[in-house]
């Protein structure tokens, strides 16, 4: 099982790495190559638009749009592809902890979530690594991408998958990369932004994406379970001493 | 010179405008426009005194003569008859005799006189400068059509009635192209006088005529067929399909079609609009037709563009209907999919969201 590097600061801060350096590179890829799609693609489905021809002009008319966002969309899918084969290879040589496949604690969390926000139990519940709602949009970014990978193939090779496939295809895969765009973009808009920037909890913004840590007192606030894993010595005091302030109330 | 302008017939004109501006002012003072033609007439009477005599005829330039005779009767029942004077138009007349000008020949003439219509019909003329038909005429091609070539010069009638009359006009020239269109389901409706069938100048315009090899024709003709074809009012009587507008739009090639007419560059390569399945001018109707026969079309179609590809391509193109769970399963079955799943999830997330704020807001 491998174990994140950990930096033990002169001023006392610890800093626990969260993504290593080829997630982050990964993640900038995909604002670059998910901002190019949807900028290239959404004035091709809101055709009706009036800000759709201006967009596209924008990138040299529609023709040039298109091949900008086909060339996008294959370095996108290269990137998928190397994203599942590094997990594939992860887990066959069992080298990897699969810290954002969904468990069924995942869903208990969702409930128990629910049942503090509304009041009903006073304890937060305690997330590993990746919460819920990360687990989510990870999960949705992953599965969306190959949506949106295999409808794209079908639309750019039309003659090529008619040939073994029924023609209904082609405009199933239409409709299936049109709407699944418009379901990521509306997700990243709602679900990411509140996540990640607007949520008080992270305002204005959660760098460890960027900077790939998080500080030991972050870890402990909202990923606690994480924190029990990586400093069981750390908790257990904890534990002792909430245990010991309990008492004399 | 100035003896010549009140020559006998310009006095008799004079005298009667005047004769006939006092007796309308006499007997019927509030009427006196009205009474304006009447002159117009009697003016153009003094000129039919020689000009509706057979006989007369003019001598060009090179020789060749054009007869100079006007029939009364088709003048007097013109549209402009009792309306307008003759030198209304032929402006450049003042007088008896006329003085002589030169021009090569009776075309050389009617173009020379070819902005006399703009004085009164001053929107169609300027609409007509942006047309093919002036362009070429610019370019140097002396037949290209002018007002009076479609319009006629004294036996003008109104250019609207019989429909029939717009394609008669247009095949002067235009000869093999309407007899195609003849045979065509417009066609033959419009042999019928069937109101709803469109003439020539339902898609081509009547002045403003432009080429029809332009990529900008190209692009924006879908428009044509939609104006009527979209019309569930004038479709319903045929039993026609209102779908094809949508159906097209929500397509490919439709999408691609309207981005680039609403300016979004210029298409590397021809999309395929309306006319490169149904025809231009020999568009046949499918109605009646053999379903398999109307597929295999499609395929043909096609294979224009896509070289090679499979009647399975062709079936990518469900022809101008929505998809339903019986023609297109999976297409439906994905529009269902998504309809649902979309706002299920946003509403979802939107709500776990609010409920976290609020949880924030009210414990802390």
């Amino acid at each position: 099982m491998s174990q994140p590097k950990i930096i033990r600061r002169p001023d006392g801060t610890i800093l626990i790495e969260r993504f290593s350096p080829f997630r982050r590179v990964e993640h900038l890829l995909v604002i670059a190559g998910f901002t190019l799609l949807v900028l290239t693609g959404f004035p091709q489905k809101f055709y009706e638009a009036s800000w759709a021809a201006s967009v596209l002009q924008f990138f040299g008319g529609l023709d040039r749009a298109r091949t900008l966002h086909r060339v996008v969309g294959i370095i996108f899918s290269v990137q998928a592809v190397i994203h599942i084969a590094i997990i594939a290879v992860g887990i066959l040589s069992s080298k990897m902890r699969l810290t954002l496949l969904p468990t069924s604690q995942d869903f208990r969390d969702v409930f128990a979530t629910l049942s503090y926000y509304f009041g009903y139990t006073k304890e937060h519940p305690r997330y590993p690594k990746f919460d819920y709602r990360q687990k989510f949009e990870y999960l949705g970014m992953v599965l969306g991408g190959l949506v949106m990978v295999f409808s794209g193939l079908a639309l750019l090779y039309p003659g090529f998958i008619t040939s073994f496939l029924p023609g209904q295809i082609i405009p199933a895969a239409r409709l299936a990369h049109s709407n699944e765009a418009l379901l990521a973009f509306c997700v990243l808009v709602v679900w990411h932004v509140y996540g990640s920037h607007l949520s008080p909890e992270v305002f204005p913004m959660d760098k460890s994406m960027f900077t790939g840590y998080l500080t030991l007192d972050y870890l402990k606030e909202h990923h606690n379970l994480e924190y029990r894993r990586l400093f069981p010595k750390e908790a257990a005091a904890d534990d002792a001493a909430k245990a010991a302030t309990g008492k004399e109330h | 010179m100035t003896r010549n302008l009140y020559t006998i017939p310009r006095t008799i004109e004079i005298l009667c405008f005047a004769a006939g501006m006092s007796c309308a002012f006499i007997t019927f003072p509030e009427k006196a426009g009205a009474e304006q033609p009447k002159a117009a007439t009697e003016a153009t009477e003094a000129c039919l005194e020689c000009h509706a005599e057979k006989g007369e005829s003019i001598t060009f330039a090179d020789k060749t003569s054009k007869s100079v005779q006007v029939d009364r009767k088709s003048w007097l029942s013109s549209v402009h008859g009792g309306k307008l004077a003759c030198t209304d138009c032929h402006r450049e007349i003042s007088g008896y005799p006329h003085r002589k000008v030169k021009f090569q020949d009776a075309r050389e003439y009617t173009l020379a006189r070819g902005n006399t219509c703009q004085r009164c019909h001053y929107a169609q003329y300027t609409r007509a400068l942006d047309s093919t038909h002036y362009e070429i005429l610019k370019a140097g091609v002396r037949e290209a059509p002018i007002c009076v070539d479609c319009h006629g010069a004294h036996a003008i009638q109104n250019p609207k009635t019989p429909r029939l009359s717009i394609n008669e006009k247009c095949a002067t020239c235009h000869g093999s192209i309407t007899d195609e269109f003849k045979l065509s389901v417009h066609g033959k409706a419009l042999l019928q006088n069937n109101p709803d069938a469109p003439a020539c100048t339902d898609c081509h315009g009547a002045h403003a005529i432009p080429s029809p090899s332009g990529a900008e024709f190209r692009l924006n003709s879908y428009k044509l067929c939609a104006e009527c074809h979209s019309n569930e009012e004038k479709m319903k009587k045929y039993g026609l399909n209102t779908d094809v507008l949508v159906t097209y739009l929500d397509d490919f090639h439709g999408a691609s079609n309207r981005l680039y007419a609403l300016g979004a560059g210029r298409p590397e390569k021809p999309i395929a609009t309306c006319n490169d399945c149904h025809g231009v001018h020999n568009i046949q109707s499918f109605k009646d037709k053999d379903p398999k026969m109307a597929r295999e079309k499609v395929v043909k179609s096609c294979q224009k563009c896509h070289l090679g590809v499979t009647p399975a391509f062709a079936d990518a193109w469900l022809s101008h209907y929505p998809p339903s769970l019986k023609t297109a399963p999976l297409v439906w079955a994905i529009k269902v999919a998504y309809t649902i799943l979309i706002p299920l999830i946003m509403v979802g997330l939107v709500l776990h969201i609010l409920l976290h704020l609020w949880r924030l807001r009210s414990h802390r």
